[in-house]
This record gives C-alpha cells, structure tokens and sequence, in this order.
C-alpha cells in the first residue's frame, strides 16, 4: 500500500492566540498544510480576493446572501454586527469596515445600513419568544450528529465549553429568533452558499428542537425596526462605499474595482499591517498574517490536485471527523460525542470512515451521492455526513480518483456473463452463487453475524452487504477482504484469509482468490441473491389496539377477495366478499400478512380460527329440496374455473362496504334484488364474547331468501340455538331445514328461511366461540 | 454495435481500476448498467423523498390532486396523501387517508372521491364524514376473476369520457384460470363494465399517450421476447392466446380469434390473425429494462425539460426510468424508446409528475431481482435546467428516419452518415419465455442531411425492413458546443412505413 502521507504542520503553530480572530475549525485539527498554504487557504476564506486581484484564488468561499437578512437575523443584532463584527460574534470571518470611521459615526453608519438591509428584505423580523420546548432533543442532536466537530459542545449549564478553533454560538439568542433559526438549520446552503455550515440532514422537527436548545428561553424583546426611507438612502450610500458588494451580492448593487493585486504587494502594509488604518480589519492573529504572508511571498503557482484536495479538506473540515492518512480524525475533546446504535461495532460503528484510498475505494458514483445526494449507509452511526452543496465540492471526487487510483492493486474477477452461457460456464456460475452464499451465511463466514443483508439483520445492524458491490470498487473489495486491518487497524472486521489462507478449506477447494471472487459475485445479485443461511423474513402481525381494523387480502379461510375484521375485545372474523360469507371466526391476535418476498399481502389468523363454509350464503331457493349452490371447484389438475360467473349467476354482487364512527364495517351487497347490509360487532354479555351480526335487507317486493347459517357437525340446541363442536350460534326466529350437505352426508347443513318483506328489515344473529 | 460493446462489457468482468471508469458492479440477473448514472445526475439529480422512521411506503400507484398534494397508493393497501413533495429539501407530511385495500396499481382523484385499482376490484373510496379519513369503500367493477398467484390488476386515469380502464395479468406466465384474466377491461362511468382486449400476459401499468391513445406496458415472457409498450383498441388481440377460453363471457369481444402459430414473426402472423396487435415500442430486453412498469407522459410544459408529451416509463428490475415516443403510422402505433435515468434506489412501480413538475417515483424491491437495494424508496426525479445533448425523438420517414435532438448538433459529425449507426433486429413470435434477437441487420446510411439549425437530421437508408427494432448508436455525434450525447442510443419499432407525401 501506497502511503500518501501529508507534510503535517504542528497543531500549535496555528493555534490561535487572540480569540477574536476569525476562526476557521479546520485549522484545529492535525492537518496537512504548509504554511504558505494556510495563508492562501485563509485568503480564501478571507475572501481577500473579493478586493484584490490574484492569479491563485484558491477555495473561495461565498458570503452569505443578504436578499433576506433583514427578515431573519434581528435588527438589533445586525446593527451590532455591523458596529463589531468580531464584538457580536467572535471569530466572525466578515472584517470590521467601520474601524477606521470616527468613533461617533460607527454606529450612526451601522444603523443606516441595518435600515438599508431591513427595506431590502422580503420577510420581516418577528420576534418570537424562545419556547426551549425540545430543548433536551435539540441537546442530543447537537451532541450526537456532528455540531460539535465545529461548534462547542455544552456543559449542562448550557455554557460552551471552550475549544480552540470552535466557532462560538454565544451569539445566536441575539441574533435569531426560534423560528429564523429552524429555518437557518434546516437548509442553511439556501443563504450561506459557502457550505462551510453545512446541511446536517435536519428534519423541520429536528432543525427546530436545535434552534430550541441554542436559543434557550428568552423573551420576544425587541422591536420591529420600521426601515425610515431617509436612513436606507443613506445606508445604500454606505453598502456601495463600503464596497459590500465585493462580497455579497444585493440586488444590482456594484462592486468597486479591485484595489490592486495581491501578488507583490505591500505584506506588511494594508489589511496585514500591524497597525491597520483604513483597510478592513480582519483581527488577524499573528500566525494567520503570518501565513498569509508567506503565501504571498511564494512565486504564484497553481495548486497541485493534493495540494487542492488538502486545501478542501480543511477548508470544510472534513479531517474534524475523518482521518486521511496521518493528518485529521476525531479531536480527543469531541471523540466522546461520537455515538452509535450498534455499541457491539466498536469505533467502526460511531467514528468516520477514513478517507485514505478512498478515491479507490468507493466507485465515483458512490462518492457523489455520498456528498451530494445526502446517501449513506451507516445508520447506526448517530453523526451524519454533512450536505456541503454540490457546488462547492464538485472537484473533489475527481481529486479522490485521480490521487488514489494507483493505491491498491488491480484485481481481475471472471464473472459469469449473463446470457448465451456454455454448460460449463452455467456449472461455474451454480457453484459460484452457492459459495458466496455459504461464505456470507451462518454456516461459513457468518458476515450476517455483524452486517443486514437485504434489509433483515440477524444480527447486528452493520453496513448493508448488497450496497457493497454498488459502492465499492472491486480491487479495494478484494483486498480489504484479505486484510481489514490493513485499511482499517483494529478494526472488528475479522479476516477469513489470514496471511492469504482461507479459515474455510471446503468451499471452492479452499481458493482464496475464488472465495473472494464468488462472495463478490453473490452480492452483485442484489436482491435476486437467496438469502443466506441465518436470514429469516418473518410474517408482519398486524394488531388490533383500540379501534376496530378491517384488512383486505387473499386468504385461505376467505378466499381471494378476503377481508379481516378485528375487534378491541380481541375477537375477529373474516369475510369472504366474492361470495358474501362470513367464512372464519376467531379469537386473540388479530392477523398475520405475508409482505415479505414476491408476498402480496395476504393474511392468516395470527392464531388458530374456526373455519365456516365460502360458498354464498344468500339464494333463492326454489324449495328446501333443491341443493345448495356450491362454488366451483378448482384443484391443481383442473384449474381452470368452470363456473367463472358465480356467484354472480347465482344473484350475488359484492357492492363494499362503509364504517361507522367506531370503524366498524358494514358490507353492502346484492342477493337478486335485494340490497343487504351485512354488519357484525363484538359484544360481551355475561362475560361471554360474542359476535353479533345484523343483516338489514331493502327489498323491493316481499320475497323469500334462504341463508345458509352454518355447515359441518351441526347440533340443535333449541330452536334457535345450534351448535358445532366449535361454535355456538343462536338465529331469529324463522323455519329452518337441518340437511345433510350435498358434497358429504354426515355433514349438515342449517339453512335459515328468510320471509323478506318489502321494503327495510333486519334479522340477527349471534356467535360465540366454544372453547 | 453497442449490443456487442454491452455483452462484451458483461461477458468477462475486466476490471482495471482505471480512475475515470470504475467497472460496471453488477453484470448477472438485472442486467449491465447504461454506465449513463454519473453524468445524468448533473441534468436530472434524484431527490430523496424522506419516509417517517417506521412507516413502510411500497408505492404502487400515484395521484396528483388538484390541490397540488399527491396521493400514493401502495402495495400494503393503504392511501397516503402527502403535501410539501415539491419542496427544495422535501419533508412532507404524510396524511394516512385509507387502509385495509389489497395491493394498490391504479389510482385517480374525481369529484371528491378516489377511484381505486386493487387486486380484487375497482373502488371507489371516499370520506364522508370529511374527516380526512375514507370510510366507504364501494365497488365500482369486479367483474374478473381473482383466484390465483400472479393475478395483478393495474388501472388508468380516467380518459377523456370518464372511463376507466384494468389491465389483468394472467393466472401464471402461461395460463388463464380465473375470468377475464389476461384481458383489458373499460369501465364506463354509469359502472359498466366491458371486456376491451385480449391476449395479456403480465402487464406493469396502463395509461394514456399525449394522444389520448390507451397504452399498456407488457412484460418479456412467453410470446414476448422483449418488454414493449402495445397499443389497445377494442376487439384487439395482444398475443398471448390463453385468455382465449373467455370470449364466450364477452360477446363485444366477437369470435375468438385465429390462434396464432409459435415461432413465427409478429409482422407476418398479424395478416393471418387479424386481431393481432403488433408491439408499438419494444424495449429491447435487458438493454432497455426486464419489468416496465407504471409511466406517464409529461405534460409539465418545458418544466421537466425537453421531452414535452413523451412518456416516461419506471423499471422494477433495473431501478431506472426511460423514454419513449409514439406515433399513428398508417393506422398503427409505433415508436421508440430511449434510456433516461438510471441508479434509482429500489425497484420502480410507478412514476408521477408532481405539481412543480417533477417525476415522482418510488416502488419497492422485494420477491424479484432489482438492482435498487432499498426494500423500499420515493425519489424525486428534477430537471436541473441544464439541457442535456441527447436524442430528443426519433420518427419514421418515408425512406428512413427523423431524429431530433435537445441541442443543435455541429456540422461535421451531424452531416456525416458515419455518425449514423444502425441496426435493426426482430423477435421471434413464440410461446416460449423470452426470445433471442435474430435476423439482425446493418442499413446502409444512405444521406443525411442535418436541418440548418442543427436540431434534427434525416437519414436515408437502403431499406426500411417491417417489423423489425431499428437501434441507433449515435454516440459519435457532437453538439455544437462540443457535448457527447449522454445517453447514444434510441430503438424504433418499425411495423409501418409512411408514403412518401
């Protein structure tokens, strides 16, 4: 392995002294610059090339827009800002433009231009009382997801514990209100392009619980600052000779012409002057002029793709969570805030991933979505990588490729083509996606033990197996496989292949490289790769909590066009609306629903039911001779359907269903012409559990329907009152006919005689399950 | 030929860890990438749509409302409307509307009530208590069979007579068991319900052209060898026999057809089989998707780009959405296909376009092969506003093609016929599963002769050869401002051959 060990730069050297200064985090880090690069970082992030002109403007960062400013920072704190920048805030990169005004007149040119930014506003500033409502969420992800890589972790006073090179947020409850600062957090790109804050993936919710927790309590003081045309003339007299158009973009307003170039000039003079007097002060340490005078000492050069790639890392901070070779990694002071879901995963579980060889290891594509679609895949990993804007790291992808290309070696897999294969080539391809699968399950090398697979994890929640062959680069695969603790030292990543041999002697002879190359392949099936040993899916139990749940789906006790029913009281039954028949009962868990696989969504009764009859239950008999119309059977030899309109030929249509205010259903269908209402609901009466159903008919003329009620071992108990071994059902008083069924004579079946008149009736009925 | 550069790229797995082209990952069962994903994100960036922690959105079918919010209908039968999808850095909320339906494929919003496509029927769901929630659940048509694996139902949009139209996929790859399975059914708005087509295998979504004209998507299997895109009229046979034993249940239909004889060619056996609708688009299998699902045309007026009226088409296998053209051609519908966007999170059900005019698309990945690893996604396909070079339409001509194009093409590769390979190829007509491409053929590129503003050429060919996929590698074409196509290929099903005016 190639190194590509950096010139590291003592931290102290550019520690800084005065902590006015502005503050650019990732100088805090063990980083790989050189002081001359440092100093044209700094004039990037300085933007001294806003005024001056050079030939190497390195990494420039944006201003943030001013479009909207006066609606969302508070007057009172603009004016103060523009008084003081590093007085509001310290640390701030904006130089104080008003230093060399007389005394009496800064803040008289502060408050024309806060006049002048408030008029320029869409928004208008509201202030909000601080509420501190999720203050303890906002508290957790401010630890967890990455803020304090930049900012100051908090005592749980709520006061910054102070670190060199964090960017102080003391100044935040002066200068947003709740809202404002949710907003800010929540997409902060839209108005600080720079991406140096960065997009932590905040939800709203999120955004709003850490501008709760920043903010504190607080009441809405201040008051709205109503822009007097008189001041925003003279503060738009000020923006234009202050020359803050150099920086931020304001309507049309103009920049100045450059103010001579950087190259050659003056380093002792000027903004960089011990003594400064008319320029911008940029409260420079002494290191930062420093280094920026040895930037500018140096004959300008275009920078090298590492020194580019270097310039990048530091400037976004990148090294505060990563590690690239020897320079960056968590902080010591931070490290303790690094959190995981997954504990068992040790630090590969809560820290970063290195960037060293990253540009060989991830496959660019992989890369850009890393940075710029927000993709990841370690979530257990309670940090977050930050959403920089895809404008401002568009280079470094290619930076990564091209440095680290040549870092691992090249390795050739043979993988079996897709189409047009010889007999031997499908043997290879069988024996190949067997041995992968073996390797990768419980029985091989058990990577199912610490990584999902498929999005089931037996184990622990690692990194998403069948995202590597999408991510990774094949070489990279291969020798991190071989040697994890060569990428990765310590790492809890065993290896199968110590020294090259591999733990597994049966699989494919023992060939490592083969191994390797099968696993490889049996990933890159994606999906259609079978699970492997020790991967279960399991059914979804769906239960019923406190309101009634109707569920539709395939089902063997109600047919295809099934549908459950569940109760509070935990009794349930099924409906089989193709043919409009109550077809199962039973009690506790509600259903269990097959949504694994190629599963439809089709349910069971989660626990054992009690089967009825599925053919229709309502039909106009001609006598109680003639036989039950039975549905058509269907078997595996034959199945084909031979009666495929019924039961619409027998009078039946199914016409849905509605709920009433406790969600129970009622199912409306047709017999004839008669319109049924079929409602049925769980009722306790002497502390029995029953299912009480109601069918209400309309019927245009008085007719006779017969309903069969109940087939199998049917016994009369009483006129009306019948049972099964299995349940008991009690029925209206109307003739009935106990039958032998036709399909099998020691089995009856109760068919009810319904005398229906014309126009609204109702009929009821009772289930109870027996035990 | 590209096809040759393809299989060659998925038949041994080179793999130099070269910097700028990191080797395609996945060769095996979802099929080799376009390669396309990195430069296509600059043009059309893929948005995460984010789903709450625990809610399991298999999306299946999609419905702008007219109030701008968009309701997504999903395989575990539920309605969830959601608001704030347009947003720059989305956070929507999800309103839970309806439960408890089976497998949702077909959704559209009409005078206050949802017209629902399940597995079991056609429902229309509605709240009537205006509580936000559905409490009336009625059917509208059951009017088919439902008894087996394998029988999904896909519904359209309302057309312009307040139709609704179900595509029924059969009881198997093969058979037809349960009624009407393997049929396109129109129900009229007095609830009526008609059997329109026949001869469906496993169809993956049913919609409207710009035209107004009603499409299907079917799947490769047996007598298709390639996924395509079938136009239905009524009466009309789409090629899989075995839902013939239903005619008898549908007088409309009139006499069974001929059955068709397998292994012969789809240009020949539609003389003999009158009913017999040739493929409108096919999408060459494998290059152009392996499951076509759910599409859409885009009528965002220049919103969602350059490709005003055309439809877009998701890939359950491939995790991809693509182009295709239609266009009436002596009476019969034919068109092209053209890759658009690859590298989706997981397997592509169907696609919508918001109300800002973005591609909602979204699906899941369980019980086949796809290439997403998502078991679940929504993602937002955006128009940056940076056009993209690529071949915007290609059409039939009386002696060869128009291709249009999104950018003006400079002269020298735009006048030179060498910048214009061709090959054509056709399938058989089997009941086997699948089929091979056969019969392939080079034209000879005649004359081209570039429009003066660059953004369309006419070629001329030795012949044009019916019924067979004219594939266009265009890849050595240049824009004027020095751009490489991002996507080099089209295919064009060519069934029909205009006079020449």
């Amino acid at each position: 392995m190639k190194s590509f060990g950096f010139a590291l730069l003592s931290v102290a050297l550019l520690t800084p002294v005065v902590s006015a200064a502005p503050v650019v985090p990732g100088f805090a880090n063990k980083h790989p610059l050189t002081e001359p690069q440092v100093g044209q970082l700094l004039i990037g992030e300085l933007r001294c090339t806003a005024c001056h002109t050079s030939t190497t403007a390195p990494l420039e960062r944006a201003a943030p827009d001013l479009a909207d400013v006066g609606g969302r920072v508070a007057p009172e704190y603009l004016r103060k800002f523009l008084t003081s920048p590093s007085a509001a805030h310290a640390g701030a990169t904006m130089p104080d433009l008003l230093a060399a005004e007389p005394a009496d007149q800064r803040d008289k040119i502060a408050e024309a231009l806060t006049h002048f930014l408030v008029a320029q506003a869409k928004g208008k500033f509201e202030h909000q009382p601080a509420g501190a409502d999720e203050a303890a969420a906002g508290k957790a992800l401010f630890h967890s997801i990455g803020c304090v890589t930049c900012h100051a972790p908090r005592g749980d006073d709520g006061k910054e514990i102070p670190r060199d090179g964090a960017v102080g947020l003391g100044h935040v409850p002066a200068k947003y209100s709740p809202g404002a600062l949710s907003d800010f957090l929540f997409q902060p790109t839209r108005v600080r392009p720079s991406g140096r804050m960065p997009d932590m993936k905040l939800t709203p919710a999120e955004a709003k619980a850490v501008a709760g927790y920043l903010l504190g309590t607080s009441d809405a003081k201040g008051e709205a600052l109503q822009p007097q045309e008189k001041l925003v003339a003279l503060g738009r007299e000020h923006f234009q000779r202050l020359n803050c158009a150099a920086c931020h973009k304001l309507g049309d307003a103009p920049a100045s012409k450059p103010v001579g170039t950087l190259e050659g000039a003056d380093v002792m003079k000027g903004c960089l002057s011990d003594r400064p007097g008319k320029t911008p002060r940029f409260n420079l340490d002494a290191s930062q002029r420093k280094a920026i005078r040895a930037a500018l000492a140096k004959k300008p050069e275009p920078l090298t793709d590492k020194e580019k790639l270097a310039v990048t890392l530091v400037a976004f901070n990148c090294l505060g969570c990563h590690k690239r070779d020897d320079a960056g990694g968590v902080l010591e002071g931070t490290n303790e805030f690094f959190k995981s879901s997954e504990k068992e995963l040790g630090d590969e579980g809560r820290i970063p991933p290195p960037l060293t060889l990253v540009g060989a290891k991830l496959q660019k594509v992989a890369l850009k979505k890393v940075l710029f679609d927000g993709d990841g895949v370690r979530p257990y990993m309670s940090t977050r990588m930050p959403q920089y804007g895809e404008p401002n790291l568009r280079h470094l992808p290619d930076l990564f490729t091209t440095l680290d290309a040549s870092g691992v070696k090249p390795v050739t897999f043979a993988l079996p083509k897709s189409e047009g294969r010889t007999q031997q080539e499908r043997d290879r391809e069988k024996e190949m996606r067997a041995a992968g699968r073996e390797l990768v399950g419980d029985q091989g090398l058990n990577c199912i033990a610490c990584h999902s697979f498929n999005g089931k994890t037996p184990g622990k929640a690692g990194i998403e197996l069948l995202t590597s062959t999408e991510r990774v680069q094949p070489a990279w695969f291969y020798h991190f496989l071989r040697a994890p603790n060569a990428f990765r030292p310590r790492t809890v990543m065993p290896t199968a292949w110590p020294d090259g041999q591999a733990v597994q002697k049966k699989i494919l002879g023992g060939d490592t490289d083969r191994q390797i190359e099968a696993i490889w392949y049996y990933l890159s099936l994606g999906t259609s790769a079978q699970d492997p040993a020790g991967v279960r899916a399991a059914d979804t139990l769906l239960s019923v909590t406190d309101t009634t749940r109707t569920y539709r789906g395939r089902s063997s006790v109600a047919g295809y066009r099934g549908i459950a029913v569940g109760f509070p009281e935990k009794l349930n039954y099924a409906f089989n609306a193709e043919t409009g028949t109550l077809s199962a009962l039973w009690k506790g868990d509600f259903i269990r629903v097959n949504r694994g696989g190629q599963g439809s969504g089709g349910f069971n009764p989660a626990v054992k039911s009690v089967q009825l009859a599925q053919d229709v239950s309502f039909y106009a008999l001609a006598d109680e001779k003639t036989a039950w119309p039975l549905r058509p059977v269907v078997t595996k030899e034959a199945p084909a359907n031979p009666d495929p309109l019924y039961p619409k030929n027998r009078g039946y249509q199914f016409k849905g269903y509605f709920m009433d205010d406790a969600s129970v259903p009622t199912f409306m269908y047709l017999s004839g012409d008669v319109a049924i209402e079929d409602r049925s609901a769980a009722q306790t009466a002497d502390k029995k559990l029953r299912l009480v159903r109601t069918l209400s008919f309309d019927a245009p003329k008085a007719q006779t329907l017969w309903f069969r009620a109940l087939t199998g071992k049917v016994e009369s108990e009483s006129k009306q009152q019948f049972k099964t071994p299995e349940l008991r059902l009690s029925i209206p008083q109307v003739p009935t006919a106990l039958r032998p069924t036709a399909a099998d004579p020691k089995a009856s079946e109760l068919l009810l005689k319904f005398e229906i008149p014309k126009g609204k009736s109702t009929q009821t009925l009772t289930y109870e399950l027996l035990p | 030929m590209n096809s040759f550069r393809n299989a060659l790229a998925r038949f041994v797995f080179l793999l130099a860890v070269c910097a700028l082209h990191p080797a395609p990952a996945r060769a095996e069962d979802v099929g080799g990438r376009w390669g396309t994903e990195e430069r296509e994100r600059e043009f059309y960036p893929v948005v995460p749509v984010p789903i709450p922690k625990g809610m399991v959105i298999e999306s299946g079918a999609y419905c702008l409302l007219p109030d701008g919010r968009m309701a997504v209908g999903t395989r575990h039968g539920e309605i969830y409307i959601l608001s704030g999808i347009d947003e720059k850095k989305p956070d929507p909320k999800y309103h839970l509307y309806a439960t408890g339906l089976d497998e949702i494929f077909g959704l559209d919003y009409r005078d206050g009530a949802f017209y629902v496509t399940q597995s079991c029927e056609l429902t229309r769901v509605t709240d009537t208590k205006k509580d936000g929630k559905a409490n009336r659940f009625e059917t509208i048509s059951d009017a088919w069979g439902y008894a087996n694996y394998h029988e999904y139902a896909f519904g359209s949009k309302f057309d312009k007579d307040g139709n609704l139209h179900v595509a029924l996929g059969l009881s198997n790859s093969y058979d037809s068991y349960a009624l009407f399975r393997g049929f396109a059914m129109k129900v009229t708005p007095d609830g009526k319900t008609k059997a329109l087509a026949s001869g469906l295998r496993s169809p993956g979504g049913i919609g409207h052209n710009e035209h107004g004209a009603l499409f299907y998507i079917e799947s490769q299997g047996p007598w298709n060898c390639s996924c395509s895109l079938k136009a239905i009229t009524p009466g009309s046979f789409m090629g899989h026999p075995a839902s013939f034993n239903w005619y008898k249940y549908a007088p409309e239909m009139g006499p069974v057809p001929t059955a068709p004889k397998s292994g012969t060619r789809i240009v020949t056996e539609k003389e003999r089989v009158k009913q017999l609708t040739p493929y409108a688009v096919v999408f060459p299998y494998v290059r152009m998707g392996r499951s076509i699902t759910g599409f859409v045309v885009d009528g965002t007026k220049g919103k969602f780009g350059p490709f005003e009226d055309q439809m877009f088409l998701g890939d359950y296998t491939q995790s991809l959405v693509m182009r295709a053209t239609t266009e009436k051609v002596n009476g019969v519908w034919q068109g092209a296909c053209y890759p658009f966007r690859e590298g989706l999170s997981t397997g592509i059900l169907n696609v919508a376009f918001t109300k800002e005019g973005n591609l909602l698309c979204g699906g899941t990945n369980r019980g086949w092969p796809v290439r997403g690893i998502k078991p679940f996604a929504l993602e937002r396909i955006d128009w940056s506003g940076k056009m993209p070079f690529e071949i915007k339409r290609v059409t039939i001509e009386p002696t060869g093609f128009k291709v249009a194009f999104t950018k003006p093409v400079d002269t020298a590769t735009g006048s030179d016929p060498k910048s214009y390979r061709l090959g054509t190829f056709t399938h058989p007509y089997h009941g086997g599963y699948g089929g091979p491409e056969i019969e392939k053929t080079t034209p000879v590129v005649e004359s081209v002769k570039l429009a003066a503003d660059g953004l369309s050429a006419t070629i001329v060919l030795d012949k044009l050869i019916q019924g067979h996929v004219y594939e266009f590698d265009l890849g050595a074409l240049r824009s004027r401002d020095k751009d490489e196509l991002l996507h080099r290929n089209a295919y064009y099903t060519l069934n029909e051959v205009p006079k020449a005016k």
